[in-house]
């Protein structure tokens, strides 16, 4: 059964919705977006259960999103500094 | 007017919290912790506890205190308890043949029968292997041996040790030679040129014989009886070594704790020992490959595998204050983070993980992974974690988008939940299991198995080091150094 649910571009993005959209496992789902804003579409056999599912990875990933766009500098730099090390050089940053 | 002088106040630098036990705990980035009381917490976290008394001493040694911040110590903290991300990769873990005359009820290593053909690694991959390990920046490799049996590849395998000896002559770099094995194939000349060549020796031991044979399917007979002998052998060489030209190192063992396991947790102790076996790991299961296909029969709930675990490791205690020498390896990885912020090269267990950075794993015909749980997912048919080929560089498998990803995957900067944990210091992310459990390389972790595992070590380990006479026996397992 498909079914389409409105979702609220205030609070979640494209990005979020997307990523959420290839881990669901037991539903196919569309991300569509128009004018009027964003939408999902989900072919499952309980669409309203799956939505739900859905919506909590989604909530999930966008969370993540905006983790890593706070924490942007302390993340890089850590990651930096391990792939960085791997490759026996020295991050300038560190000094 | 007089006024009421101010008092001067505990002003809070970012802290993390946890109710524990009737109390708080709370931790910081620079891998600090205190217990703290109800009242004690709402005061801290408040801004209002008053300077001088032992609580607020306790804080501002920790690095809770904003006025009160040694920088230089606590920034050496933080780089001592993550000094995996200043080197290179350490660990190389070859696996020789996927070809196993065991058929274990979790299989981890993703065996296939012993007869099978076409999967063995052969000699020129073996060394194109050493080749692109001593290409890592780090001084000290370490490159384990493993399987399937890797006896069962036993002239690849001899031919491997030789030539990564010569290297390591030719480039002074410190090289440390391991081998997990199951004994099976094992013999007095094969055991004397391991032991010649310094290779540490590493089996699986899953407990007493009935459990160990249960789990460990062994078709040329009784594995347990092969395994104790063998270890038997390498722990009188051991003890005998005086006057030798070369270091023999203590044997030692792998438990995988099963669904069989649970509620044996003393018998399987009690087996350690009684081997002369100083250290246990108990290990739970990875939801991966074969033993995620199996989970319903062989595998457990976080909550079980607690139950087991606290009840071996109270069993431990008490046997420490017997005298008997015997450490629980989980807990000391863990501790060593908690109590001396030192960083016990437990690979899952950095942030970012040990993912190409820390680790390697070059499968039998030359693909290389991000670990050997990449691999286990590879041989499933997803090669979504190959990170190149034993003919790559070794700086392009560390550039590689693989690499990168797995790598920004697990940073726990960027896992809303562990943000906010307060074991955020000591833990890590595996993104190969969450892959595998819920479809996401970044995992959810309100719904993580793992991640309920963890925390519910880390509570038990933290309860424990509230009382004095398990803390200073902790403490002096994670003096005496993680073996690995």
């Amino acid at each position: 059964m498909k079914k389409e649910f409105k979702v609220d571009p205030g609070l979640y993005s494209e990005e979020a919705l997307g990523l959420a959209a290839n881990v669901a496992s037991c539903a196919r789902v569309a991300v569509k977006k128009s004018p009027r804003g964003l939408a999902v579409e989900i072919e499952a056999e309980e669409p309203d259960a799956a939505f739900r599912d859905f919506m909590n990875e989604a909530l999930n990933q966008q969370c993540r999103i905006d983790l890593v766009k706070k924490n942007f500098k302390t993340s890089q730099l850590i990651l930096a500094n391990a792939l960085v090390s791997a490759l026996g050089q020295k991050n300038s940053r560190e000094g | 007017m007089a006024r009421k002088p101010a008092v001067k106040k505990a002003e809070t630098p970012e802290f993390r919290f946890r109710r524990l036990d009737g109390g708080f705990l709370v931790t910081n980035d620079f891998g600090g912790h205190a217990f703290l009381s109800n009242s004690d917490f709402s005061r801290y976290s408040a801004g209002r506890l008053a300077p001088g008394g032992k609580v607020y001493d306790a804080l501002a040694a920790g690095g809770f205190v904003k006025d009160r911040l040694n920088f230089d110590n606590l920034s050496g903290n933080w780089r001592a308890r993550n000094e995996s991300v200043f080197h290179g990769t350490g660990l190389h873990i070859f696996v020789l043949t996927l070809r196993c005359n065991h058929k274990c009820a979790y299989c981890q290593s993703s065996v296939a029968g012993e007869k099978a053909k076409n999967l063995d690694m052969s000699l020129p991959v073996a060394k194109k292997s050493v080749d692109l390990a001593f290409q890592s920046p780090r001084n000290a490799i370490t490159i384990e041996f493993q399987g399937g049996e890797p006896l069962a590849n036993w002239d690849v395998l001899r031919g491997t040790i030789k030539y990564a000896r010569l290297r390591e002559k030719k480039t002074g770099k410190k090289l440390t030679l391991a081998l997990v094995s199951n004994f099976s194939l094992m013999d007095e000349a094969k055991a004397s040129f391991l032991l010649e060549n310094e290779v540490s020796i590493c089996t699986s031991l899953d407990g007493p014989e009935a459990l160990h044979n249960a789990n460990r399917t062994y078709a040329g007979g009784n594995s347990h009886k092969q395994t104790a002998k063998w270890l038997k052998y390498f722990n009188a060489r051991h003890d005998s070594q005086y006057g030798l030209k070369y270091r023999i190192f203590k044997p030692s063992a792998l438990l995988t704790v099963s669904r069989r396991s649970l509620g044996r947790g003393k018998e399987v102790v009690d087996e350690y020992i009684g081997r002369g076996l100083e250290e246990i790991f108990l290990r739970p299961l990875a939801p991966i490959g074969y033993a995620k296909k199996h989970w319903d029969s062989i595998g457990y709930t976080p909550e079980e595998f607690l139950k087991f675990y606290k009840e071996a490791l109270r069993y431990i205690l008490l046997k420490n204050k017997a005298g008997v020498k015997i450490r629980e390896k989980f807990a000391v990885m863990l501790l060593s983070k908690i109590l001396k912020s030192r960083d016990s090269g437990y690979l899952d267990m950095r942030c970012p993980c040990g993912a190409s950075v820390g680790q390697l794993a070059y499968n039998y015909n030359g693909d290389v992974y991000t670990c050997d749980e990449a691999r286990m997912v590879g041989w499933g048919g997803d090669d979504i974690f190959k990170a190149g080929t034993v003919n790559d560089k070794y700086e392009d498998i560390i550039s590689s988008p693989v690499t990168k990803t797995v790598c920004a995957s697990s940073n726990l900067e960027s896992q809303p939940l562990c943000h906010r944990c307060a074991y955020k210091p000591y833990c890590g992310v595996c993104p190969v299991v969450n892959y595998e459990a819920q479809r996401s390389i970044w995992g959810q972790m309100p719904a993580n198995y793992r991640c309920r595992l963890l925390t519910g070590l880390f509570d038990f380990l933290f309860g424990l080091l509230k009382d004095a006479k398990s803390r200073a026996i902790l403490e002096s397992w994670v003096d005496a150094g993680a073996s690995r």
